[in-house]
Formats: structure tokens, sequence, C-alpha cells
């Protein structure tokens, strides 16, 4: 591979790339919400009954987090499903090696999705404050196990070696120097998403961030835009310090494909994004505003930055696996038909989600709903 | 294809691999199908409500739709992952396969999916501040998009069974439009809404504020569409008819269990629509709520039962006549005759050092790769209580031309040698598991052994399943 990705791949495994990132980055941005949401929630509800009535967020992510996960499991079908065309004998196999332990996230996401339901009902409401907190603590434990079980499965997929020892010795586990830093990477990359997310959705909700604060923010601490900033901060020095101790554990010819042609050119994009929101978000922290314009900008810059990660991921990725029997196969998939099928039903669906997105909208805000 | 793939095969004690996806595998079609028959059985109540004849239509949709969110979106939506996930557990190549060969099918199923959830939730969240027309708008694209998730997923499922003029064309639409396709699609259309009813007469009962008069005119209307099920007597000989003949003749009295299953799902549905049409419908009987639980729990008994029949009478294969059950391509076994099925498989055995012998070792192996997906050990449907009462040289007989043996096993893939190992193996455990085990290697054995899998020929057992034999 010596020229960016997917140019120097076989032309059927460079189409279903494209597609498995397209729809992984739509999948990364509600998992982030849910993840870096869930997180933010455990902590935010140590502060008190006070300070969480009083924060904005909090209250929009009580809201909003069991969609959220709604949305985050039906956009991870997409790159579930291609995954299982570009690798599906690695997959299948750390899936299987993982086993019990793997298939655990099933009933621990059942779990965590009802307590999100949970803090948002009436029931929690009339119970003593410590419920809170308790849910909160127990739903985020819940979303980091199985972020960990993901880094688990992902770097068990890569090396082919390790699987007939692991097989027999019987181990549900896979343990390798790079787990945690890689789970540490993208649990932190989750919260310049959630920052970017929720100054939307105050937006939306009719939050004005584009003007200083007025509000008495004794209670709260920092302001609403602030927050965000700091969130979005933290989160890039969280997520590079990581990447920092997961560089080391990157095989050689993976890092060599990183700063090289093949992923050189989207560690670039993924740079500048990061710096771009670096400074949109530093400029939001000393002003006390966030101008639409702004807004804009930096979410070019987050789906772009998302985007450069998420080939850095797949060179990681594809330095690892056995592309020459892989491509034969994607061959033959590429030739079964139905594409025509399945561009046509997107197309048809999204309108279909616009216009009934449009339609609720313009029924509440022109008024036409009855009480 | 390759004759045989490998995976690191999962180890669940006692239980059957097939059970734990059957189990599951039924649990998520009644909660699909509840979400499915809900959106129409919503949508009829809404029209009612529009029309001025059911003035309590619009609050009660609203209930049923918090239900249907609480149960559906999460129950259903994260066990359909599950289901996925253990169908890798119990048998990657097929699954891969299906993969494989619908891809574009299923990328089609989940652009309606994500409709079903935008829609859902916004009807869920803003519902009831809506105007009528919008909130009909709503429901409709919901409950369109979540039948078109099962128009999707029906044709991949049907196709399992009736590949129809796939296995000659290889033409996606070709195993899309299978023989069972429309009548398993009629089928589990009104089988969604009848689940739907029951749930509604349940709910009603269920939620506070109503009076006994209101519950009862409730009743009277979310029951209506249980009158669908007058059609399931055709619908399902329909179904019946569109099956291979062998699957057909495991259901109706070949396999005592596949007709048991059949049985119970015939009969729970006919006791639902018994009542539901003598009693509810037309004598209009007010259901309370423990009548109601009850039929929903016939209904989902008739679901397990049809579901357990559509997964059985597939066997020996697990997509008809290209996969058998253990995922051994029907075109390879020739091929495992001669390589033997273990001789590419990398990974060891956790208990290699508990074994006497290679030969023992090499009979884990083979059980591990052509018998482990359906049979346990010891545990249930135990190799070891199926041969208890052979003698030797059956055992040899048996498992060498297994496909008479019984005709929903596949045949078996392997060397005289591989036959041999098993056959050991067997009788090994059946000892006790001693420490020492004398090696079976006779000359005179292997070569009958060859004789008997020569003579079984490598495909399946029932004469119907012929080559030449394959479409009707």
């Amino acid at each position: 591979m010596n020229t960016p990705l997917p140019l120097g791949l076989p032309p059927a495994t460079a189409f279903y790339l494209c597609l498995y990132l397209a729809t992984l980055v739509v999948h990364l941005m509600f998992m982030h919400y849910v993840l870096a949401g869930s997180i933010y929630l455990a902590f935010g509800r140590l502060m008190g009954r006070a300070r969480c009535q009083a924060c904005r967020w909090q209250s929009i992510l009580i809201d909003w987090l069991p969609f959220a996960t709604g949305l985050a499991i039906t956009a991870g079908v997409g790159p579930l499903l291609f995954v299982q065309i570009l690798y599906g004998r690695e997959f299948a196999t750390a899936n299987l090696l993982l086993s019990h332990r793997w298939m655990a996230i099933l009933p621990v996401l059942i779990v965590c999705f009802y307590l999100l339901y949970l803090q948002k009902s009436a029931w929690i409401a009339r119970q003593v404050w410590v419920w809170r907190p308790a849910v909160a603590a127990i739903a985020c434990a819940g979303f980091i196990f199985i972020a960990w079980s993901w880094t688990e499965n992902h770097l068990l997929m890569l090396d082919r070696a390790a699987w007939p020892g692991i097989y027999a010795t019987g181990s549900l586990r896979y343990e390798s120097a790079g787990v945690l830093p890689r789970l540490a990477v993208w649990c932190f990359l989750a919260f310049p998403s959630l920052a970017i997310e929720l100054a939307w959705q105050g937006r939306l909700l009719g939050d004005r961030l584009d003007e200083p604060t007025v509000a008495d923010t004794r209670l709260t601490g920092l302001s609403p835009v602030r927050r965000l900033a700091v969130t979005s901060l933290s989160g890039w020095a969280g997520t590079l310090l990581a990447a920092a101790a997961y560089w080391p554990a990157i095989p050689v010819a993976a890092r060599e494909a990183i700063i090289g042609p093949p992923a050189g050119p989207w560690l670039t994009v993924a740079v500048l994004g990061l710096l771009i929101q670096i400074a949109a978000w530093s400029v939001a922290l000393f002003s006390d505003r966030l101008s639409y314009i702004a807004l804009i900008v930096m979410t070019a810059a987050w789906v772009a930055a998302l985007l450069g990660i998420a080939v850095v991921r797949e060179t990681i990725r594809l330095t690892a696996v056995d592309l020459a029997t892989g491509g034969e196969l994607h061959k033959t998939a590429l030739g079964i038909g139905g594409l025509p099928v399945f561009l046509l039903f997107a197309v048809l669906n999204a309108a279909a989600i616009g216009w009934s997105i449009r339609l609720v909208r313009r029924q509440i805000t022109s008024g036409n709903g009855s009480a | 294809m390759t004759p045989l793939d490998h995976y690191p095969a999962i180890d669940l004690g006692p239980l059957m691999k097939g059970l734990v996806i059957g189990g599951l595998g039924i649990f998520h079609v009644f909660l699909a199908q509840f979400a499915i028959g809900g959106g129409m059985l919503l949508c009829y109540l809404q029209w009612r409500h529009m029309r001025g004849v059911c003035r309590l239509a619009r609050r009660f949709t609203d209930d049923y739709f918090k239900l249907l969110v609480l149960v559906s979106f999460v129950l259903g939506a994260v066990t359909g992952v599950a289901m996925w996930f253990t169908s890798i557990q119990i048998s990657p190549r097929t699954i891969g396969t299906m993969v494989h060969e619908f891809h574009w099918v299923w990328a089609t199923e989940w652009t309606f999916f994500c409709l079903e959830v935008v829609a859902g939730y916004l009807f869920y969240r803003y519902g009831p501040r809506l105007p009528d027309r919008a909130r009909l708008q709503l429901l409709v694209l919901y409950s369109f998009a979540s039948w078109m998730s099962l128009f999707w997923i029906n044709g991949i499922l049907s196709w399992q069974l009736t590949p129809g003029a796939w296995l000659e064309t290889r033409n996606v639409w070709a195993g899309f439009f299978n023989p069972g396709f429309l009548p398993s699609l009629i089928f589990r259309t009104i089988s969604a809404v009848a689940i739907a009813a029951l749930a509604a007469c349940t709910l009603v009962n269920a939620v506070p504020g109503f009076t006994r008069e209101e519950r009862q005119s409730l009743v009277a209307v979310c029951a209506r569409p249980l009158a669908f099920m007058l059609a399931m007597p055709l619908v399902g000989a329909w179904y019946l008819g569109t099956m291979p003949a062998d699957s057909r003749g495991w259901a109706t009295g070949g396999s005592v269990p596949m007709t048991l299953f059949l049985t119970m799902a015939v009969g729970s549905s006919t006791l639902i629509g018994l009542y539901a049409v003598l009693a509810i419908l037309r004598q209009r009987l007010f259901v309370n709520g423990a009548t109601a639980s009850l039929l929903l729990a016939l209904a989902f008994v008739a679901t397990a039962g049809g579901e357990f029949v559509r997964e059985g009478v597939r066997k020996p294969f697990t997509i008809r006549e290209y996969l058998y059950s253990n995922s051994i391509a029907r075109d390879g076994v020739a091929d495992l005759r001669r390589r033997g099925s273990t001789a590419d498989d990398p990974y060891p055995l956790r208990d290699q050092a508990d074994y006497p012998s290679e030969q023992l070792v090499l009979g884990a192996k083979v059980f591990r790769a052509q018998c482990s997906v359906c049979h346990t050990l010891d545990g249930m449907n135990a190799v070891a209580e199926l041969a208890a009462t052979w003698s030797i040289d059956q055992r040899r007989l048996n498992i060498a031309q297994l496909q008479r043996t019984k005709p929903f096993m596949p045949p078996f893939a392997g060397t005289p040698a591989e036959v041999e190992a098993i056959v050991q193996l067997i009788g090994w455990r059946h000892a006790g598991r001693p420490a020492d085990w004398a090696v079976s290697d006779d000359p005179a054995v292997l070569a009958q052994i060859e004789r008997w899998l020569d003579e079984a020929g490598t495909g399946p057992g029932d004469a119907r399943l012929a080559v030449g034999a394959r479409l009707p």
C-alpha cells in the first residue's frame, strides 16, 4: 500500500471499505453521545441535586439518552454488516474466542438501556436523591464494559497468531498492552463529539449560545458554553495522551502505514480537524459565547477528524489481515445483485426520515398540536 | 466454496447449541411480531378515532405506544443484534453465507430500521401533542417501515428452507422470492396482528383510568384484527405445501418432536382463534386481564412451536441442499472423505491431556467439527446416550452411514480413520474414561468402514434430496 487509502486496495475491497467507514462514522456520532453522555451524567450526578437541576446539559442528556442509545444501536447495524463482508473470518473468530464474555455485552446493554429510561421516569423523581447517582453510575459502568469488550474483540481480531493459544487455554480475556490505552482513546474521543452534539441540541431547543451568559453561574460553576468547551478540550487532551500511550503497542508495520502514504494524509486531516476544534472551543471558553458560524466550522472539523481517525484505525487493521483472500471474497460479494435496491431505499427512507422530522417540527412550532 | 471452515467452537457445557439460538429466536420473533402488528393496530385505532367512532382510541394509542417503545425498541432491538451474534457463536459459516449472499437485502432492511426508529420515537415523544392527521401519518410510516423489515428478513429466512431457483442460478432475487416467501410473509403478518391484538387486550386491563364499559368497548375494537386468524389454516396449508416433501414429512408424522411442535402451534392458534371469533367477536364477551394474558401466553407457545418446526424441518441442512447443519458444504463431503475433516483444524483441544491416545484426540476433534453443533458428548442430545445400546460394529456402521441411520442427519464427512476415532471416543466415555485405552487400527476394520462409507455415498440420506430431484 503506497497510495492513500482506499486507492491502493482492490476496487471491491475499497468499495466496501468506504461503505463501512461512512456507516461507522455515523454510528460513532451516536455512540459517542451515549458513552460520553453517560459518563458525564454519572459524574455530574455526584454534584448534588441543586447543581444537577441547574445544569442544562444534564437535563438534555437525561431526556435524550434513551433515544440516542436506540439510534446508536440502529446505526451500528450498518457497520456490523459491512465489517462481516470485509473481515468475516476475523470478526467471527474473535467473537467465538471471547465467547460468553463477549455475549455478555447484550444483557448489559439491555440493562443500561432500561436504566436510561428509569433515569427520566417519574418514579425515580419521587425517590431519595441517592438513587439518581447510583442509576447513572451503573449505566455508565455498563457502557464502559461494552466499550472495553469491543476494544478487546477488535484487537483480538488482529492477532491471528494468538487465536489457537487463547482457544487452548479457554480464557475469555484477551490481554494485550494495547487494550487499555486504545479503550482510553475511544472513551476520551467521545467527549469532543458530545460537546458539539450538545451545542447543537441546545441551539435547536432554543438556547442562546451566541451571547454571554447572563444567568447566575454560582450554582453550576461554569456557564453552559464554557462547560462544553472544557468538556471538548479535556476530551482532546485525554485522547492525545491515550494515543501517545497506545502508539508503542501498535505493530511497527501499522505505525509505518499510519505515518506513511496509506494513512498519512488522513492523519493530517484528523489533526487539522482537531486543531480547528481546539481553536474554536478555546475562543468559546474565553469569550463565553459560541456563534452559529463557529459551531458550523467546528462541526465540519469534527466530522473530518472522525473520518480521519476512522481511516487511521482501519489502516492498523488492514496491515494485520489477509487481504489477498479477502479481496476475492469482496469481489464475489460485489457481484451479487441488490445494490441498486439498497441505494434506492436508502434515499427514499432518508427522505422519509427527513419528512417526518419536518412534519413534527412544523406542527410543534406552529402550535397546531393539541395539548 | 471450501468444504469446511474451521472456527474455534464454543462450549456450552450440557446445553445444546441449537436450543440457545432457538430459544433466543423465539423470544425475538415474538417481540418483533408484536412491534409489527402493534404498528398496524395503532393505525387502525387512530383511524377509528379520526372517524369519530372510538373516542378512547387516541388515549389508548399513546398508552400502547409507550409499551411498544419500552418493549420493542429496547428488547426487540437488542435481541435482534443478539440473534446475529448468537448465530456467529453457533454456526459462523451459516450466518457468514447468509450475510455474503444477502448483504444488500440486509442493508436495505437496515434503512427501514432507521425509519422505524425515527418515526416511532417521534410519535412516542411528540404524538400526544400532535393533531390527528399528523399522528396517523407518523403511525403509517412507522408501521410500514416495521412491516418492510419483516418483508426483507422473511425472504432470507424462507430461503434457508426453500432456496428455489437460487440453487441453480445463484441469483439473489431468485433466492429471495423463493417458493416459501409469500405464504410465510402472509402467515407472519397475521401472527403479528394477532399478537398485537392480544397484547392490546392485556394492556386495556392494565392501564388505570378506564371504566369497565370503556375497557369493554376498547377490547371489542382491539380484538377485531383477530378475525384474520380465520385465514391461518389456509395460509398454513399453503406454506406447508411449499415445503420440500421430506421436510413436510418430518412435520406431519415423520419426526415425533417436529409433529408435536407443529401440533402445539396449531392447537394454540386454534384455541386463540376459536375464543376470539366465538367469544370476543360474536358474543362480545368481556376479556379481563387474566384471560388476555393467558391468550397472549398461548400465542407465545404457538410462536415457539412454529419457529421450532421452521428451524427443525431444514435438517439435515442449515441452508437447504447447500450447507449441512454442521456447516459442511454439500459439495464438499467427497473431498473431506479423502482429506479428513480435521486435517486443517488449527485449534487444539482444551482438554487434550485428558485423552490417553492420539486416536481419542482425533475422535474428539471429529466430534467438535461434525457433531457439536447439534449434540453434546454427555449433556443434551448426547452422542454417548444415543449410541449407548449399539454394539461396536453397529456404531461403525451407523456413523459411517449416518444419513441412512437417520435421514435428518448429514453424511459423515471424514475418513474411515475418523469414523473409527469417534467410535472409540464413544466407547472410551462409556467405559468411564479410563487412563489406558487401546488404539484400534485394524486394517480390516478400516476397510469395512470404507466400504460402508462408499455404499452410503456422499449425498443426503433421503432419496427425495438426490441431485436431479431438487426442484418440484
